[in-house]
């Protein structure tokens, strides 16, 4: 009897549906189930207050392949990405930080807090320029496996060392900086006003359970700058209609290319007969067969929730269970009746239109972190907002505004209590953070929703509440992501693949491992159907 | 004007001695310039209160290479390590203790106190640690590869190393990858459930570093200490006579394969002509030629200071000023009336036996990092971490009759303090180790007949130790290897003819081992006989 589908990709998260949209292109038969009544995952609108759409979770663009964008044509299915201008900082002193996606106008700007800077941060754009095309093959490519003497793998490591032999002696000096230090380490080497380097090492904890003065920190710096928006690197974007308005284009193009798409169909466990993965049951007791599975969530339910004990030795489960997922984030979205007013630049204007960021100094992301480490949330975290509303009125009524605040540090694991307990004080303590920057926040306030990372964990299924289904830490990066031996999208079950964030190349908007892991299941199923 | 040298070698510390040696082995005449009026640089026993001697600074041997040991023979002259068991004892605020030996199933007997599964895990613990160190070892005696055009020495080299990763069999292949960038705290949780013996392995990782348990790439440091003594506990090996016997016998061995050690001679000046060392310039205005220079200071100190930067390009200068070197260590010594009782030790009746190796204080992985915390921002920790020696309960001969002398690495004591300096601090770090030692060892306070506190300020300015750095400079990923202290500049060699580098801030960098100095010397050699 043949299988009812060619595969089954478990989780309508934006790799899933990537995924399936490759397969479905090379005439597979996919099905995708997703659990929840909206597609998406993490990158979904949802309105949450009648007339306020939210981009709940995942909140800009920038990092999907653009491969992907070119090959799957989402601007044809809706896909419109809306520049974010700028990073704006403001400062207890008054002053403020504007970093403005116009190149100069940002010199003339840091001018003001040094001169040195200035002109380091022109070599700092290029030289990371340079960084970012050294890694971009590598992100491209399904991770080598270091311990074979396998032509192919050993080709891929020879490539790297070749491309690394061939940059010049500056270019390799920033790229092992990159790789090994903190990046707060790293930014002392480039500049010296505080409230830059805070501002620039943020992208470098976002996501991990690290501080900026951890090593491997730089790295994750990196990892954000390899936005792309038209070849453009260090964009940053919205889309319009919110991040789930991606989702659904990619959606679209998974239908088009023929995918089934099924919402509400939580999956309960993933059938395996002799070794072989053979088919899903889902909550309902539905049975549904497949010759091949594909799993874009995490580790920890694909291995050990969805498969039965017995099916996999135990030094792969001790591994499975040794991969750290330790979220640290929190997201709070406020419906605001009015535009928040930042005493260091009153009125509305175009650095509301950017990011802002609560990154006042180093020290000040760094005592953050060290609230995490000992269970509690920051007691002044660092949070990133954005007002989505004003370069996308179609967000909210009209006057009207949505706000969302990422936020970090929520450590999923406290010291005391429980964060059905916490949720309210933490989202307070959002809250008040920005009141010292913009006092009129607490008086504009229609509405508030506050994720903790235990939100994340129940109804997004990212264990832990990381967003990266996975830390991005260097130990679990490229060969070793997930699992040492098990980076190449296939697992010790036949048949059973993963394609999402927590293979590599990792987090983000990114797309990268559902398209990896298409490649591989096609290259693996090529012949029998 | 004296005829030009053959080698000159600034700093007679551990590895300028070896280096000398080597050199005089392979027949050149070297020149050992120390400022002090004793040679040994951070490994010295001096009398810091009339009748006692301590190791100053370095109270604990790396421990030297075996092969270096008995290249030296430095048996023959006059050294004799002591090891006394156990090699380390660490009390718990609950009273109990936790005590590791030489020998693993003796380890692991004590460990059962705290946990079942931790006794079971220990000795699998420095099976593993074993077969990776072997590896590790073989890096260590290596001169890192040029990155631009290897030789085929150095790819053979690599290629064997490769060959013995893959002997590793594939499980050991991936822990040492994935170990390398990984937290000393996770990798001490992955390994064992109880908090004490967590912390006494994270200790390993964060000795002498400017990272607490949970800075990624604290592992990479235990791995890199650990050849020296791939045994979990560390090492617990102690010179009779103190530091100051080994480099003692260091200095003899030089000597006599034809090196001379001049004391009292502080170098002011490497002088460089036409991009070539010509010699260097003693603070007394006496210049000495030499066709080549060998530098046992630290590279900053090297470089931005030994070094007129005109002849190293602004590249260079600036790369060189963000090398990372400041210093987090601080060392006390006491000379005691009597060996301190502790409470987890039966208090006075028990037996001074269990304190004769290395004394670890520091309960727990986050009592670690609260530690480290405190330095991030400027300020020494009030519940530092701890590792003490009491030397003369197995050698008397350091302290008068049935007194003793007590020697203490505190961490973390960062070399800028946020307010005010050293000098008015001093004192105040002085009373934090001595409340936090009194918590485990009640009596002792009203022990101490002396108080010596030496800060990563005094380490700068009696010993040379640029930012106070024990290890010339700080021992993270990014400063490792190829890339210490530069990338491209990892092979002994300088920007500048004739100029080579010796200290820790060449690879391997970890400890009193004598590895750089033999790595150097090796390289030098082949210079000179060209």
């Amino acid at each position: 009897m043949s299988a009812d589908y060619d595969v089954i990709v478990i989780g309508g998260g934006h790799n899933g549906l990537v995924n399936a949209a490759y397969l479905a292109r090379a005439g597979k038969k996919v099905l995708v189930l997703e659990r929840r009544h909206v597609l998406g995952g993490a990158a979904v609108t949802e309105e949450i207050f009648p007339g306020f759409k939210f981009s709940v979770c995942s909140y800009v663009v920038s990092l999907l392949r653009p491969e992907i964008i070119r090959e799957l044509e989402l601007p044809r299915h809706g896909l419109e990405i809306l520049p974010l201008d700028g990073t704006f900082t403001p400062m207890p002193s008054g002053d403020y930080l504007w970093r403005m996606n116009d190149h100069a106008k940002s010199q003339r700007e840091i001018r003001r807090h040094s001169r040195l800077d200035a002109e380091a941060y022109e070599e700092f754009g290029k030289s990371m320029l340079e960084m970012c095309k050294f890694v971009k093959p590598i992100l491209a490519m399904t991770p080598p496996d270091p311990t074979t003497l396998n032509p192919k793998d050993l080709m891929k490591l020879l490539f790297i060392g070749k491309r690394f032999q061939a940059l010049p002696y500056q270019d390799k000096y920033n790229q092992v900086q990159l790789m090994t230090m903190s990046a707060a380490d790293f930014l002392d080497g480039w500049f010296e006003t505080d409230v830059l380097k805070a501002t620039m090492s943020a992208s470098g904890i976002i996501g991990t359970f690290l501080g900026v003065r951890s090593p491997g920190t730089a790295y994750v710096l990196l990892h954000h700058y390899m936005g792309e928006i038209d070849g453009a690197f260090r964009a940053w974007g919205l889309c319009r209609g919110g991040t789930g308005a991606l989702s659904n284009a990619i959606g679209d193009a998974a239908r088009e290319a023929g995918v089934e798409i099924r919402k509400e169909a939580p999956v309960a466990q993933i059938k395996v007969k002799r070794g072989v993965a053979c088919g899903v049951v889902l909550a309902n007791g539905d049975e549904i067969s497949a010759s091949v599975i594909s799993s874009s969530v995490d580790p920890n339910l694909t291995f050990l929730k969805f498969i039965e004990r017995g099916h996999l030795d135990d030094e792969f489960i001790e591994e499975v269970k040794r991969y750290k997922f330790r979220g640290s984030s929190g997201k709070v979205n406020l419906a605001l009746d009015a535009l928040p007013d930042f005493k260091c630049m009153p009125g509305p204007g175009a650095h509301l239109r950017g990011a802002i960021s609560i990154s006042p100094s180093v020290d000040y992301m760094e005592r953050a972190y060290d609230d995490a480490k000992y269970g509690h949330h920051s007691r002044r975290p660092y949070v990133d907002i954005v007002i989505p509303s004003l370069t996308d009125p179609s967000v909210a009524p009209p006057g009207k505004h949505v706000m969302s605040c990422f936020v970090q540090y929520a450590p999923y694991k406290l010291a005391e209590g429980t964060w059905d307990d916490q949720r309210e004080s933490f989202g307070d303590t959002v809250i008040d953070t920005i009141s010292e920057y913009a006092p009129n926040l607490k008086n504009i306030i229609l509405n508030r929703q506050v994720l903790t990372p235990l939100d994340l964990e129940r109804e997004f299924g990212l264990t832990e509440g990381n967003i990266f289904q996975g830390e991005l830490s260097l130990e679990q990066l490229f060969f070793l992501r997930p699992v040492p031996g098990w980076a190449r999208y296939n697992t010790p079950i036949k048949n059973l693949y993963m394609c999402g964030s927590a293979t590599h190349p990792g987090g983000g908007i990114m797309g990268a491992p559902g398209r990896l892991a298409a490649l591989k299941i096609l290259e693996e199923t090529k012949g029998g159907k | 004007m004296a005829a030009a040298r053959d080698v000159v070698i600034v700093g007679g510390g551990h590895n300028g001695l070896v280096a000398a040696f080597y050199l005089a082995k392979a027949g050149l005449k070297p020149l050992v310039l120390e400022r002090r009026a004793v040679a040994g640089g951070c490994a010295v026993t001096e009398e810091f209160f009339p009748g006692f001697h301590g190791s100053t600074l370095a109270h604990g041997s790396g421990p030297i290479r075996p092969e270096i040991a008995r290249d030296l023979k430095l048996k023959k002259h006059g050294l004799i390590m002591l090891e006394p068991e156990p090699r380390l004892f660490a009390p718990a605020p609950d009273g109990r203790a936790l005590q590791l030996y030489g020998d693993t199933a003796t380890s692991a007997a004590n460990i059962l106190q705290f946990s079942k599964k931790d006794a079971a895990k220990y000795p699998h613990l420095q099976k593993t640690l074993a077969r990776i160190v072997a590896l590790l070892d073989r890096l260590m005696t290596m001169t890192p590869p040029d990155i631009d055009n290897p030789t085929t020495g150095e790819l053979m080299h690599l290629l064997m190393t490769g060959r013995q990763f893959r002997r590793l069999g594939r499980d050991d292949m991936f822990r040492v990858l994935r170990w390398g960038p990984m937290a000393i705290a996770d990798f001490a949780a992955e390994w064992f459930e109880t908090e004490l013996l967590r912390a006494v392995v994270a200790a390993r990782g964060i000795f002498g570093a400017a990272m607490g348990p949970w800075s990624a790439g604290s592992t990479a440091v235990m791995l890199l200490r650990a050849p020296a003594d791939g045994n979990p506990s560390g090492t617990g090996a102690f010179p009779r006579g103190g530091m100051g016997a080994m480099t003692q016998a260091m200095a003899a061995a030089a000597t006599a394969a034809g090196a001379e050690i001049r004391t009292g001679a502080d170098v002011a000046q490497i002088l460089v002509k036409d991009g070539r060392v010509s010699g260097v310039a003693l603070a007394s205005g006496e210049e000495i030629p030499a066709k080549a220079v060998v530098s046992n200071a630290d590279p900053r100190r090297t470089f931005l200071k030994l070094v007129d930067p005109v002849h190293l390009g602004p590249d260079f200068v600036v790369k060189m000023q963000n090398y990372r070197c400041a210093g987090n260590v601080a060392k006390i010594n006491l000379a005691l009336d009597s060996v301190p009782p502790f409470t987890a030790l039966g208090g006075e009746k028990g037996s001074a036996a269990a304190l004769a190796g290395r004394i670890h204080i520091g309960p727990e992985t986050d009592y670690l990092e609260r530690a480290f915390d405190a330095s991030k921002y400027g300020q020494f920790s009030e519940h530092p971490v701890l590792e003490a020696t009491i030397p003369s309960i197995s050698d008397p001969s350091l302290a008068p009759a049935g007194k003793h002398v007590m020697s203490i690495y505190a961490q973390f004591a960062p070399y800028k303090l946020r307010d005010g300096d050293w000098n008015g601090q001093r004192a105040a770090l002085g009373d934090a180790v001595v409340k936090t030692l009194a918590a485990y060892a009640p009596m002792l306070p009203g022990m101490i007949l002396h108080r010596q506190v030496i800060t990563p300020a005094d380490l700068e300015e009696h010993y040379g130790l640029t930012g106070g750095h024990i290890f010339h400079g700080e021992l993270a990923l990014d400063q490792l290897f190829t890339m210490r202290p530069l990338l491209g500049w990892a092979r002994y060699r300088t920007p500048i003819g004739g100029l080579y580098i010796c200290g820790n801030g060449a690879h391997p960098g970890t400890g009193l081992t004598g590895q750089a100095g033999a790595n150097a010397a090796r390289e030098i050699a082949k210079d000179l006989k060209r």
